[in-house]
């Protein structure tokens, strides 16, 4: 190794280094931060207005040099994404924001918009001016009725002081959002099928290719990101794409929220660079289990589980680690199970969801995740089920895999497959017995 | 089957709204005019804790649709309701963080409490009760819904305390749970403080 690379300074990969400060989440939770005034008393749309004097091929190199990748689950690299888009013509073009967040154990994008909507809405601008839309879509889930409140309130004070509309922040970019709630349906994060639902269609997926980019909203070209990553996208704009590649490991930059949930001292959301360790969210931020432990969900309900051990809670959480321990990174929504839960209870209640959230479209899905799978799982719990049972399971998801229309089918069968790997024990003292292994008890608290 | 022809006359919900449906329509651009149906839809379930029939009917006509292709986007989303809901519509999260934090012995409570299960409204029009998917709060589990509001961290006590409102109508807004990083305000600092550290392994 030669001096120079000696000599690089370590990357950030824990919260408690130092060098690392709270970016993201700095103003959630604070008062009257949803404000304007607030927003800008500290700092707010400087970036947007810094992007406006540059370019937009300046603004898509220094989100390339961070190295940030989709928030929305998949990880796809951001600056990457906004290349994609075909040469201006005169077509309009769309910016879509993604804030449909339904994946179970994801949580970060609510605080967010309730209170740093400013935020966001800086994100779009700065991405918007970097793709060539004039206008910006903004999908919000339907529950989130104080985040879509306080988006409109941030939205309409933009308007008043020159920041959405003709000329943004007093340049000649023009650019406006379109604020549109949802109506209760997980498959809305669905790229497509938000852009259908946002059509007035029903909220289908649609066939790939082609791509957002040469056919999205109105079959326009459009670039769609998530909450999340339009967020980090203003602090690359303020600080640099360096900066933010500093922290992180090597295939997974900057700074990223996570949320924590299940039985666990302090739920909720924590700020990490990329790298840090599941203990170190769980223990040192989360305050560790309060319960023993035996999985956790990494990244969201649809992502593999791992066992409770020193060697998964030390994993670094970055996408290369996630992948390589056979499991995903998804929304970084980590959720706890404990001991004393039924494990084939707790799958059954993931793989409801699914089946509750299947579109319909395609077989695989209807008959699979929203039909079968599910009676089997109640075959089991009312404790009719036999070990050849299991083996068909088994068979069902892994036909499941891969033979979908869109991904929601494999979100489901995942989980499943994972229960079976570390947990079928548990399984098979179920359809041995009649019984779960652990009892179904009262989990409400006084 | 003659439903269509024995609408009772009741007077078109946007009649009397034109600055609404002005301003609903005038959100998108004008070849994206079917985009308006989902806030229409919403606007009707707001007001009449429902849209029926003859609503279908009526968005269909502004939106030059068929009401058939109306009801197939309604039927696609778990909060638009073809019968009304009840004053108090309470939407319990089901999934699995609001489970281990009791969400199922929440439903029972409260189905036991107001005496509809999920999906039913009761005759009074008071309460109706929904089991819902994953909210976005799983860091303040158990959640319930009360019509637009989020009330979190929903303990045995607290959700009697809920209910006793309710049937009181005096109801009253949401405290705000927040988590995480906004309830540590320093974990550096906490964390020297003695708090939990990464000693791993089950507790
Ligand atoms: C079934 C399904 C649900 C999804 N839900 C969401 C969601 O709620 N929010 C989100 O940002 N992305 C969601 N995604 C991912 C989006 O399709 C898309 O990849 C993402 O919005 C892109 O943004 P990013 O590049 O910034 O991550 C979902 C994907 C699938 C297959
Ligand atoms: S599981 Fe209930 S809010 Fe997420």
């Amino acid at each position: 190794m030669s001096d120079a690379v000696a000599d690089r300074p370590k990357p950030i990969v824990s919260r408690f280094d130092p060098r690392f400060e709270v970016t993201l989440y700095r103003h959630v939770g604070v008062a009257g931060s949803h404000t304007l005034p607030y927003y800008r008393e500290h700092g707010g749309y400087e970036a947007a207005k810094r992007a406006l004097t540059t370019s937009p091929s300046a603004v898509i190199d220094e989100v390339k040099t961070s190295g940030l990748r989709g928030r929305g689950g998949a990880g796809f690299p951001t600056g990457i994404k906004w290349s994609f888009m075909p040469p201006a013509d005169e077509r309009q073009r769309f910016i879509v924001c993604n804030a449909d967040e339904s994946e179970p154990g994801s949580f970060k994008d609510r605080y967010f918009m309730e209170d740093d909507p400013h935020q966001v809405i800086e994100g779009m601008i700065i991405a918007g001016f970097a793709i060539g839309a004039t206008r910006g879509v903004l999908y919000v889930r339907g529950e989130y009725y104080l985040a879509y409140e306080r988006l409109r309130e941030a939205i309409a004070a933009c308007h008043a002081e020159g920041i959405l509309g003709r000329g943004v922040l007093g340049s000649s970019f023009d650019f406006d959002i379109i604020l549109h709630r949802g109506a209760g349906a997980y498959i809305c994060g669905e790229e497509t099928a938000l852009m259908n639902s946002f059509e007035g269609l029903r909220a289908n997926p649609r066939l790939k290719p082609p791509f957002p980019a040469q056919a999205g909203v109105y079959g326009l070209p459009s670039t769609i990101n998530n909450v999340e990553t339009f967020a980090s996208v203003v602090h690359i704009m303020a600080k640099g794409g360096a900066w933010y590649a500093a922290m992180g490991t090597d295939d997974s930059k900057g700074t990223k929220l996570y949320q924590v949930s299940g039985p666990v001292a302090r739920p909720g959301v924590y700020e990490l660079p990329m790298g840090a360790t599941f203990r170190e969210l769980i223990f040192d931020l989360a305050g560790g289990p309060t319960m023993p432990a035996k999985a956790f969900i990494p990244g969201g309900s649809s992502t593999p589980m791992l066992p409770w051990t020193d060697e998964t809670l030390d994993l670094p959480m970055d996408y290369g680690s996630m992948a390589k321990a056979g499991t995903m990174l998804g929304t970084g929504g980590v959720i706890v199970i404990p001991e004393a839960k039924c494990m084939v209870d707790a799958i059954y209640n993931i793989v409801r969801f699914y089946a509750h959230e299947s579109c319909g479209k395609c077989t695989p899905c209807r008959e699979g995740v929203a039909t079968w799978l599910p009676k089997m799982y109640q075959k089991l719990l009312a404790g009719l089920g036999t070990r050849e049972d299991l083996v068909v399971m088994e068979d069902m998801v892994r036909n499941m895999r891969g033979t979908a229309f869109c991904p929601l089918a494999d979100a489901c069968a995942m989980p499943v497959q994972a229960s079976f790997k570390y947990f079928r024990h548990e399984y098979e003292h179920l359809v041995d017995h009649g019984e779960p292994l652990h009892a179904r008890r009262d989990w409400w608290s006084a | 089957m003659s439903a269509q022809l024995e609408l009772p006359t009741v007077a078109p919900f946007f009649a009397d709204k034109p600055d609404l449906l002005v301003e609903i329509l005038g959100r998108y651009p004008d070849y994206g005019r079917r985009s308006a149906l989902m806030p229409l839809l919403w606007e009707v379930q707001r007001a009449e804790r429902h849209v029926g029939e003859a609503r279908i009917a009526e968005i269909a006509d502004i939106l030059g649709l068929r009401a058939t292709e109306v009801k197939g986007v309604m039927s696609f989303y778990s909060t638009y309701h073809e019968h009304p809901v009840g004053a108090y519509h309470l939407q319990i999260c089901a999934t699995l963080s609001c489970s281990l934090a009791g969400a199922d012995e929440l439903y029972d409570y409260l189905s036991e409490e107001t005496g509809v299960v999920n999906g039913e409204t009761d005759r009074e029009g008071r309460f109706s009760i929904q089991k819902v998917e994953c909210l976005g709060s799983c860091g303040s589990a158990p959640v319930l819904q009360i019509n637009d509001d989020y009330y979190e961290r929903v303990t045995r006590s607290r959700c009697a305390a809920l209910l006793e409102a309710m049937r009181a109508d005096r109801l009253e807004a949401p405290w705000r749970e927040r988590s995480g990083d906004t309830d540590v305000a320093d974990p550096v600092a906490a964390r020297a403080d003695g708090s939990p550290s990464g000693t791993g392994g089950a507790p």
